[in-house]
């Protein structure tokens, strides 16, 4: 498998780089793609200029400008000019993304041909769109794609939503500190232990505490230990859930990992889950101040800026590091999510003392077609447009795009060096790192996709927080989750949230 | 006792004028901003501080494929349907807040304050819970994403406000001038057109005001109604607000929406003053 | 007066406000009995199990509610206190009274959407102006992380914002005052301060009345500061019964439940409104 992805990559690097060298006449119209020119394939430019859309019309709903919403608008451009359709956007702020696509869709209308928005949106909405036809999902554009991202955008095997971004965790950390001899030294001799890239979630909270407080870049500003997403909103649990992966995900134990797939009782009361929020409550004290109403923006513009040792969560925080005028640009490093020296096995009902790491495929962006939409084929090429080689190869080359790699020609470190000036060493790392999570791991969890999602959420959030304010002790805030989560269940219908989550564990337990 | 006043009075009125200004200046100062100024602390000064680049303002016209939000159109939405609803919502609210506080109404145990309150309770609702119906009833009559179909929500919503504070307005207009104009001849309408209105500018100017800005700074029901013909200057702008928080172009956003109103508050204090009562009972 | 000339007055606002609302209101109640959410959309009929479920099972509804009444309270207060000041001081004579006037209308003109979010930037712990003052004294205040401090927060930014309200309202009544009590007062031998008590004061309390419960009305549905601050947190400590019913609407999408609660939350209102209103008036009008 590994040879066959290593061959793969040297001969899309080779044929990438080699045309390179070539402009085409489609990137002298369309200068966004001038690094590459028009890459072959059915939904190239080439391809599209031979369709004929005019006098056909698309609406899409997407995410405001400029992640996600700024390709979205160019690449509508784009497609106008070459099948000569309509192409009307509308941009919507993330919290809203759902209700402006289900409101509609609830009262009956479908104003949207597409609908951006999250990957977990997916066993609510999909009543409501259309599925990928094969015809998309043979293409070896498509087939490109890695395995985490097409089963995360698919249901029982079906592909609902259309892969046009990926999305993960992990672990961002600042290497001119970690790798830094003096400050190297000065850890090992004030605590003992190896500064390196933390192995489990205790190693991270030690360094972070360490460099916690203090200027340790000399830029005349405090520097803190770690900038994470603890803002009660929709994005905050997947911190929390990517923190209590490496505690509770045991490869050894299938059959659920938010629920015991069998009895659907809720499992995050775990002791598991309880020592990830014990370690999330002791990190209030290592963030900046105000870290606690942190939302994503937050958490960028502090690790991006500089100000924080780690981070952990989206692409986005790395991106805005990397970008050329920003002042620690090759001076961050990408690893996996820290893992934990001790796995709880709910079985026998103790701590295994085994070393335990487990990818959190968290959810991203993606974009689907409306089941009720009267112009369906255009709809598909247009995204199968968005995401084409072309296009996407120049979409993760601009950072404030928010679409990140999620094809297995981008892991190609070739390509970062090359387009945006990154240091071949961290590169490497961030190839290698994102390669392993989407393609080398068995012990995975996948987020929760079942009906009501938001309900289970939110309560979730609602908990966390107030462990992470002091109002509850870490037991006692997901004692109270858990039993919300039951009276959700309780609500919805057991058998009907046990189907859908079935397909969940099924990918998890890699069966 | 009379400087001591005068001098406190100086005193609070500037600090909170400072405190007023405050928030505009950062936000100005903010909208010269790119992200590297934003995040390594707090700066003010353009130039010594930071360097000032225009990008916050210039995205307020690109078009979204080039990374901006082009707001001259929702902007004109905007004033169009603002003005319009207030002007109805004026309108209909001044003719029923004068009934209410002239004429007796009786119908079973509800009377006229009964039927004020019923006015104004309309606020009362969170607006949250009126999304799928409004939508709904919208998407039926064909006005879903028109600018004719925010007029009718918003005049619903406005109205309350209108009758409310004319209600308050026209009761302290003492009831004689009403009779007097009656014998002298005129029937009720011309009374009303004839004496009691001029008499009640300032209520109608304050009304009218709050109208407007309920009307040009409302989201929610923007956002819930509208898809792609129709866009609000509040959405428009909102749709800058992407996982990178846009500091620099949503302070200039905010000082671009808030200049009209500035204008209408100036005619405002100009008509504040006028309608005094003590000369029209001579 | 004429009986025909008076539905002529009231009927085309009436009506025009319950045609469109009817269909709203009752597809409200009808919503309050159902389960929509976002699974399973459609108007099934659960009887009142939304209300039981608020009524013993809701104690996060409850506890935002008294939130609420704690902050709306004090909000309502300071904005009345502060803008009859604001008011009285600016009505006569002043240096630069029209910039003055113009001045203080202008924070309630801007839109609380996109002005909340410059407010979160001010309040910045680490990147904000606040905080940088403070840090002179070593001291960095958690504005928006602070259980405390959260609520102060939000109440500062709503006095900010909604004073001129208040200011405007009683600025205008107190221009329509009519001068004889004033001037009798005058030959009375009253200072300034007993006119104030004695005669601006009840003068004035028609319209604080109505401006006082206008403001409590719009302060209950404070959404946007909330929202965009600090999401009702830490934790739920700056939680409002809006905020709740807004996330159980739109982003749990549980309308079912959340027309339900609504529907309470309009009951209740309604009626500590008018409590507060009769209230209000023995208070203020003293005979």
């Amino acid at each position: 498998m590994k040879k066959m992805i290593k061959i793969s990559t040297l001969t899309v690097t080779a044929s990438l780089l080699a045309v390179a060298a070539q402009a085409d006449k489609w990137s002298d119209q369309f200068p966004h793609i001038k690094n590459t020119g028009d890459i072959a394939g059915e939904c190239s430019y080439e391809s599209m200029s031979k369709k004929d859309y005019s006098g056909q019309k698309l609406t899409i709903n997407t995410h405001a400008v400029p992640v996600i919403g700024e390709p979205t608008a160019l690449h509508a451009e784009q497609f106008s000019k070459l099948t000569g359709a309509e192409v009307n956007v509308i941009h919507t702020p993330a919290g809203d993304l759902y209700s402006k696509a289900m409101v509609p869709f609830q009262a009956g209308q479908a104003p949207y041909d597409i609908v951006f928005g999250f990957s977990n949106f997916i066993r609510d909405w999909k009543q409501y769109l259309q599925p990928v036809p094969a015809k998309y999902v043979n293409m070896r554009q498509m087939q490109d794609v890695t395995q985490s991202h097409i089963d995360v955008n698919s249901w029982d095997g079906e592909m609902i939503q259309f892969p046009i971004d990926g999305d993960r965790h992990y672990l961002k950390y600042r290497k001119d500190v970690i790798d830094n001899p003096e400050y190297q030294a000065k850890y090992k001799a004030e605590t003992g232990n190896e500064l390196r890239i933390p192995q489990t979630w205790k190693e991270y909270g030690e360094m972070a505490s360490f460099f916690n407080g203090w200027d340790w870049d000399n830029d005349g500003e405090l520097e803190y230990g770690s900038a994470e997403v603890m803002k009660k909103d929709d994005l905050m649990f997947a911190a929390f859930f990517s923190r209590s992966v490496a505690y509770a995900k045991n490869p050894r134990v299938p059959g659920g990992y938010f629920f015991d797939l069998e009895s659907m009782e809720p499992l995050i009361n775990g002791p598991g889950f309880v020592e990830a929020l014990t370690d999330w409550v002791e990190a209030t004290k290592y963030v900046p101040p105000g870290g606690i109403n942190f939302g994503l923006g937050d958490e960028i513009n502090s690790f991006g800026g500089g100000q924080t040792l780690f981070s952990f969560s989206w692409d986005d925080a790395f991106v805005a590091a990397m970008q050329d005028d920003s002042p620690i640009k090759n001076k961050v490093g990408a690893a996996p999510l820290p893992g934990s020296d001790r796995v709880w096995n709910r079985s026998s009902g103790a701590w295994e003392n085994e070393y335990n790491q487990a990818p959190y495929i968290v959810w991203g962006w993606t974009a689907a077609v409306a089941k009720a939409s009267k112009n369906q084929d255009v709809a598909f090429d247009y995204l199968c447009f968005f995401a084409n080689d072309a296009n996407h190869q120049a979409d993760i080359a601009i950072g404030r795009f928010g679409v990140n790699p999620f094809k297995k020609s981008d892991f190609v470190p070739e390509l970062y060096v090359e387009r945006q000036g990154w240091d071949p060493e961290i590169a490497k790392q961030y190839a290698d790192t994102l390669m392993e999570m989407e393609e080398g791991s068995t012990n995975r969890v996948f987020p929760l996709r079942v009906p009501g999602v938001f309900q289970f959420n939110s309560a979730i959030a609602t908990a966390t927080s107030k462990a992470l304010a002091g109002q509850l002790s870490p037991q006692e805030a997901l004692d109270e989750a858990a039993a919300d989560w039951k009276k959700i269940v309780k609500r919805i219908g057991a058998d009907t949230i046990r189907e859908a989550y079935a397909i969940g564990v099924a990918l998890e337990d890699n069966l | 006792m009379g400087t001591f006043y005068v001098t406190l009075k100086y005193t609070a009125v500037t600090l909170w004028s400072m405190f007023v200004i405050a928030p505009f200046l950062w936000a100005l100062s903010t909208s010269f901003k790119d992200f590297n100024s934003v995040t390594s602390g707090a700066t003010y000064i353009p130039w010594v501080d930071f360097e000032p680049t225009l990008e916050g303002w210039r995205v307020l016209l690109r078009s979204p494929a080039q990374g901006g939000v082009n707001i001259v159109e929702p902007y004109l939405n905007s004033i169009f349907v603002t003005s319009l609803a207030s002007f109805l919502s004026i309108l209909l609210g001044t003719l029923a807040a004068y009934a209410l506080s002239r004429f007796t109404f009786k119908a079973g145990f509800v009377k006229n304050d009964d039927i004020t309150f019923f006015f104004i309770s309309q606020r009362i609702m969170p607006p949250v819970v009126l999304a799928i119906p409004f939508f709904i009833m919208l998407g039926k009559l064909g006005l879903l994403d028109t600018l004719l179909g925010l007029v009718m929500v918003y005049v619903v919503l406005l109205m309350p406000i209108a009758v409310w504070i004319m209600v308050d307005f026209f009761n302290k207009v003492p009831v004689e001038i009403d009779e007097t104009a009656l014998i002298d001849g005129c029937n009720p309408i011309q009374a009303f057109i004839k004496v009691v209105l001029p008499n009640s500018i300032p209520g109608m100017v304050v009304a009218g005001l709050f109208c407007m800005i309920f009307g040009w700074t409302d989201f929610f029901f923007a956002f819930i109604l509208t898809f792609t013909e129709v866009q609000l200057l509040p959405v428009a702008i909102v749709s800058l607000n992407s996982s990178i928080t846009p500091w620099w172009s949503l302070s200039a956003a905010a000082l671009v929406s808030v200049a009209p109103l500035i204008v209408v508050a100036f005619i405002v204090e100009r008509y504040l003053s006028k309608g005094n009562l003590s000369g029209a009972l001579k | 007066m004429n009986f025909k000339h008076k539905y002529l007055f009231l009927l085309p606002g009436f009506i025009v406000l319950l045609g469109i609302l009817i269909f709203p209101i009752g597809f409200t109640v009808r919503l309050s009995l159902s389960s929509w959410d976002s699974f399973f959309p459609g108007l099934d009929f659960i009887g009142l199990e939304n209300y039981t479920r608020l009524f013993t099972d809701d104690p996060r509804f409850w506890e935002s509610f008294q939130r609420l009444s704690f902050m709306s309270v004090i909000t309502v207060f300071l904005q009345y206190t502060i803008g009859f000041a604001l008011a009285h001081m600016v009505w006569k004579e002043i240096k630069f009274q029209r910039f003055f006037r113009v001045l203080f209308l202008i924070p309630m003109m801007t839109t609380p959407v996109i002005m909340t979010v410059i407010w979160k930037t001010v309040f910045h712990e680490s990147l904000g102006p606040v905080n940088d003052f403070f840090s002179l004294f070593g001291v960095t205040p958690l504005w928006l992380s602070s259980e405390a401090l959260s609520k102060v927060t939000v109440i500062i930014v709503e006095v900010w914002q909604w004073t001129p309200f208040m200011f405007l309202l009683l600025l205008a009544g107190l221009l329509s005052l009519p001068k004889e009590p004033f001037l009798a007062a005058s030959i009375d031998g009253a200072g300034p301060i007993r006119k104030f008590v004695y005669v601006t004061f009840p003068l004035m309390a028609p319209i604080s009345i109505g401006a006082i419960i206008i403001r409590l009305i719009e302060a209950s549905k404070i959404m946007d500061t909330v929202y965009v601050l600090t999401s009702g947190g830490p934790g739920t400590s700056s939680e409002t019964s809006s905020f709740y019913i807004f996330i159980k609407g739109l982003r749990e999408f549980q309308f079912g439940y959340s027309a339900a609660l609504s529907l309470t939350y309009l009951i209740i209102m309604i009626i500590s409104l008018t409590i507060i209103a009769k209230m209000l008036v023995k208070l203020m009008i003293r005979n």
